[in-house]
């Protein structure tokens, strides 16, 4: 049968089933051939729009390219002009991502499936029911746009006419639109805005920033000879779907990959050697690793002399963590521990990176510091191979004519801990808030595409917390288990539908750009729009009398349209920012993405500074750690001044961020500072068991972990994540799992001292035997049809707590029983 | 209450029951038998249909070094050929080896083998199921009875039955207007009662992505998604020919590294190989 009589067959029974399909234009088609003809052209890969964009499945921000027919997303593909699909090494990726092309991950294949979710909340609603709870019917209603946006703006204004703004307690995702939520803040006059980032890797961000002043460093994995991960899954959370390639290819040109984790996780599967750590020991692993290292003179010497601060006492303090005493506490053999110090510091390049497995326990930051220090042992920062420092430039948010808002944070977490994140300490905020024993009552809450009654440890407190508000405003695409606890809900937009920049996870500058594909599916407003409406109702004025939801950041003039507005609050930050150049230019760059051709730099640190730079810098001689060090700073630091460089060896130089302008094995920034819970601070990178330890009652650790088919707890209504990954059944050690009598498939009840769940066993031999865990995200009771009721969650586990040091949510520190259901 | 699911969407058509869907799904296999039956061969009922380019033979080679099982392969076929649920062109297979601490897995996926010589083909009562002049094994879903041999007798499980189940079933909602375009668009738009419900499916290599001349305009989306670049694309025939996707010459990847096939010893002769960890 030819091709044509076959289509015209289906083109007829197309037709004849008395299908529109949304299709109608085409039924005025003379022939039924000729409809097939056109159907086919349409939706070719080659048809229609293809728009450049940015995914936001998860934080990665991975660049897509989207195919929109007839106002309909059709295809999305990765964007090969966006390194964020590819790699964070310049070199790689202008010399191989032509030909080798970009790649996404699962979730942003799976795209389509959240943004036509028959689940999303189409309309604002109002709650009927006044009481809040687990299991409650909000009873909701739904309510016009206007009602929404009068209501919310009238409990906004009744806080700024009482003179309370600060009563208004703001909550948000931390990629998506931060910087305008942050301007409202600081106009409306709160200064209570929090973003996620505490809940995710706050602790990793203060270990790196007290070693090496640079909170984020990235690995350079595809130019190392050794890669030594604690507790990090880059290719289970491929959160930049560069991760993959990376370190494969690493591997290819002849790394070794070295998974320390509880866990066999999806990155130890594909590790040479994985190696089962008991959880929140790892700090000791390293320390022990550093005694080999120095005991046994491997150390780059020259490196540590010229580039660290602190290393006698460094090496008198791992004098006694000898291999053996680390094996006591990490069950990780001593001559393990032996060997692989010896690999680490003998195969250069070599890097050591930690995320959130240690990261999320009340050691944390000091573990996550001793992992920092063996890097600093064998110069394995910022060249080639090793953690690079990346440049960060992107979009400039700009300077707001405003002052900080007066009142202290309703939780004071910023004075509390001493590395506290400008993302705020959920945990302190939503305890506060349930105890009642904030700075002042706090009245209003708005939450923005956060989930916290699933993702902030201590269910019970959050519910509770949430319930304390007088009202409560959730945006969110559906009907969250928070949503249930507000006031009114207001659907958001999917990262499809809206805008926003991104500068992407690599070692040299990238701005790149997220834009509607297509047009808000209910006509829904963006949440920027949203912010914006708001703004313009309350009046919000800058100090210049400008009022700023108004007004064009770059024309000054009234712009009406809210898009508009935004369009160009979002070019003034490229245009001053590192491209130089506006929205609608970068726009029509190649996949809508600035890169920067000076690429990668190493060893930046070095870099001396200008003669010009110079001239113009202050010096400011200051004693740290016991030295004086000659500090040069751009401008006074009362006058808002940063510091550009540091003298050393008679130098100026870029130097490190840290306060010694050095890699700092005696961590300057806690001295004689005291923790969120009044324990004074250790400036060495010690090892302290965490707080919270198995006992003959609780007798297991619980841990949680990601995986590539889902984000966080917000994907789990995604109906091809689902077919990929449905549930989380509770991992166990087959030999525990014989000793308690479970067997494969049981329905079990994990319980803590804090709560329990119940979940599906599974028996297996990749996990350590005083260890359980599960993939976070499952155990919904709400969001959507699909994702109620699968799997489970443990949020309710723990007690809403947070490293005392960075302010992390201890999503990892828990201790469990486990019992036949 | 106003629930969420209450959408601006368009309208749609009255959906079928199931139970209709199915009862005339039956008639027509019925139907399809009868016809083939009075052709009077038994057999293939007609010689199968000569796609694609003779000149070429496509295959995959599969780094497993380089899989880090990730499943966006699975995710992506999902989005380009939107299969509905139930129907799988390419699965993961996973399997725990080893006794703590010494453990391993295998991983891998599993598109279809596109064998020269397939068990598939083989049995179709119809002759729905062929063999293109490039290799690769299409099923002609106006013949497709839905009968089902294909799944028994496939030693690869790369076969589903489409059931009719869609992933949303509310009526108007914009992704069920989104065609697949496997065979050409125009045979994706999926309503009640119609190919391809009822019939066998499976992955075709995204041949929609082929051009007239039959040449890869792009590389099909498992291979294109791919996060480690596992997954090379190309021409087998062709001593020189190279991966659509990343450029790699495949006969080079397939001298270098060693490599094999899934359940050789049957003699299917498939297009795809792997490359060992």
């Amino acid at each position: 049968m030819s091709a044509t009589t076959r289509r015209g067959f289906l083109a007829k029974s197309v037709l004849g089933g008395g299908a529109a399909f949304g299709l109608s234009s085409l039924l005025g088609a003379r022939s039924s051939e000729a409809f097939a003809a056109e159907v086919d052209r349409r939706y070719d890969i080659k048809s229609g729009d293809w728009i450049p964009s940015c995914c936001n499945m998860c934080g990665g921000q991975t660049g897509i390219l989207c195919q929109v027919v007839d106002g309909r997303l059709v295809r999305i593909k990765p964007n090969d002009a966006n390194p964020a699909g590819f790699s964070n090494i310049s070199d790689d990726f202008f010399a191989n991502c032509r030909t080798e092309g970009a790649s996404m991950c699962p979730k942003g294949n799976a795209g389509i499936m959240t943004l036509y979710d028959p689940d999303r909340l189409a309309r604002p609603v109002r709650r009927t029911n006044p009481k809040k709870g687990i299991g409650v019917d909000p009873g909701w209603t739904e309510i016009s746009w206007e009602e929404a946006y009068s209501e919310i703006a009238r409990r906004m204004k009744a806080l700024l006419d009482a003179g309370t703004p600060e009563a208004l307690l703001w909550w948000s995702e931390d990629h998506s639109f931060t910087h305008i939520q942050g301007d409202f803040c600081q106009l409306f006059g709160t200064p209570n805005y929090s973003n996620h980032s505490n809940l995710c890797d706050t602790a990793r961000k203060a270990s790196f920033k007290a070693v090496t002043g640079d909170e984020r460093p990235l690995m350079d994995a595809i130019q190392s000879r050794y890669i030594l991960l604690f507790g990090w899954n880059p290719l289970g959370a491929t959160k930049w779907s560069l991760l993959p390639r990376i370190l494969t290819r690493g591997q290819e040109r002849g790394a070794k990959l070295v998974v320390v984790d509880p866990y066999f996780s999806a990155t130890a599967r594909k590790a040479q050697e994985w190696i089962p750590i008991r959880p929140s020991t790892d700090g000791a692993m390293a320390l022990a690793m550093a005694h080999v290292i120095i005991r046994d003179g491997l150390y780059d010497k020259k490196f540590v002399e010229e580039w660290t601060h602190g290393f006698d006492r460094f090496s008198d303090y791992v004098k006694d963590k000898t291999p053996a005493w680390a094996e006591k506490i990490s069950t990780v053999p001593a001559g393990t521990i032996e060997r692989i110090a010896r690999e680490f510091a003998t195969t250069q390049p070599s890097l050591a990176d930690v995320w959130s497995g240690p990261g999320q326990h009340s050691n944390a930051v000091h573990g996550g510091a001793a992992i920092a220090c063996l890097n600093a042992l064998t110069g394995s920062y910022d060249r080639p191979g090793t953690l690079h420092l990346p440049n960060k430039k992107g979009n400039a948010h700009g300077h707001l004519h405003a002052d900080k808002p007066k009142a202290p944070r309703f939780a004071d977490d910023n004075k509390l801990y001493p590395m506290f994140h400008g993302s705020g300490v959920y945990c302190e905020i939503f305890k506060k808030l349930a105890e009642g024993t904030g700075n002042y009552p706090a009245k209003m809450g708005m939450i923005v595409f956060q989930n916290p009654m699933m993702s902030v440890p201590g269910t019970e407190t959050v519910a509770k917390a949430l319930s304390n508000l007088e009202f409560l405003v959730v945006n969110d695409i559906f009907l969250s288990e928070t949503a249930q606890f507000a006031d009114i809900v207001v659907p958001g937009t999917l990262f499809l539908e809206r805008y926003d920049w991104n500068t992407q996870w690599v070692t040299w500058p990238v701005l790149a750009l997220r834009q509607p594909v297509v047009k808000p599916i209910f006509g829904q407003p963006a949440e920027y729009e949203f912010i914006c409406e708001l703004g313009r109702r309350l009046g919000l004025r800058d100090q210049d009398g400008k009022e700023f939801f108004r007004i064009g950041a770059l024309s000054g003039r009234p712009v009406e349209s809210l898009s508009a507005w935004y369009e160009e609050y979002l070019s003034s930050e490229s245009k001053n920012g590192a491209p130089k150049m506006t929205l609608e230019e970068i726009k029509a760059l190649p996949g809508a993405t600035w890169v920067d051709k000076g690429g990668t730099k190493y060893e930046k640190y070095r870099k001396e500074m200008s003669t010009e730079d110079l001239a113009k810098a202050t010096c400011v001689k200051t004693q740290v750690g016991g030295i004086e060090v000659e500090q040069l700073w751009d401008k006074p630091k009362d006058q808002g001044g940063k510091k550009i460089g540091t003298r050393i060896g008679g130098k100026a130089v870029k130097g490190f961020a840290t306060p010694t302008g050095k890699v700092e094995f005696v961590l300057t920034c806690l001295t004689g500072k005291k923790d969120a819970e009044g324990k004074p601070c250790a400036d060495l990178p010690v090892y302290e068991p965490r707080d919270w330890q198995p006992d003959a009652q609780y007798p297991l650790y619980l841990i949680n972990w990601k995986e590539a088919t889902h984000t966080h707890s917000r994907t789990q209504n995604n109906r091809w994540l689902l077919e990929l990954q449905p549930g989380n059944p509770l991992q166990v050690n087959t030999k525990t799992g014989a000793r308690l009598g479970l067997r494969d498939g049981d329905q079990a009840w994990v319980e803590s001292k804090f709560g329990k769940m119940k979940v599906t066993v599974h028996l297996t031999e990749e996990i350590h035997p005083e260890v359980v865990g599960t993939q976070h995200g499952f155990g919904h009771w709400a969001l959507g049809e699909e994702a109620k009721g699968r799997g489970s969650s443990d949020s309710g586990l723990r007690p809403t707590r947070a490293d005392p040091i960075g302010g992390q949510a201890m999503h990892k520190q828990c201790c469990v029983r486990i019992y036949r259901a | 209450m106003a629930t969420p699911q209450d959408t601006p969407f368009p309208p749609s058509p009255p959906a079928e029951s199931r139970r209709e869907f199915l009862a005339g799904r039956a008639a027509t296999a019925v139907a399809g038998a009868l016809a083939v039956a009075s052709l009077g061969g038994c057999g293939p009922a007609s010689p199968p249909a000569q796609e694609g380019s003779a000149a070429r033979r496509w295959g995959m080679v599969i780094d497993l070094r380089r899989c880090v099982a990730c499943k966006a392969c699975v995710a992506s076929c999902k989005s380009e050929n939107k299969t509905p649920p139930g129907v799988a062109y390419n699965v993961f297979i996973e399997e725990e080896q080893g006794t703590f601490p010494y453990v391993r897995r295998v991983a891998f996926t599993r598109p279809c083998m596109q064998c020269a010589k397939s068990s598939c083909a083989q049995v179709c009562p119809t002759g729905a199921t062929y063999h293109r002049a490039d290799g690769i094994v299409a099923v002609d879903y106006e013949k497709c009875i839905g009968c089902r041999y294909c799944i028994a007798a496939c030693p690869y499980g790369a076969r589903s039955f489409d059931y009719g189940h869609d992933y949303i079933e509310k009526a108007g909602n914009p992704y069920n207007e989104i065609p697949s375009s496997e065979y050409g668009a125009s045979y994706g738009l999926r309503h009640k009662g119609g190919s391809p419900e009822g019939n066998v499916r499976k992955c075709t290599f995204c041949l929609h992505l082929q051009d007239e001349k039959g040449e890869y305009r792009e590389p099909p989306a498992c291979v294109r998604t791919c996060m480690g670049k596992a997954i090379h694309f190309g021409d087998l025939k062709d001593p020189e020919g190279v991966c659509v996707a990343h450029g790699e010459k495949m006969q080079a990847l397939l001298a270098h590294r060693g490599n094999y096939r899934l359940k050789e010893e049957l003699g299917n002769e498939p297009a795809v190989y792997y490359l060992p960890v």
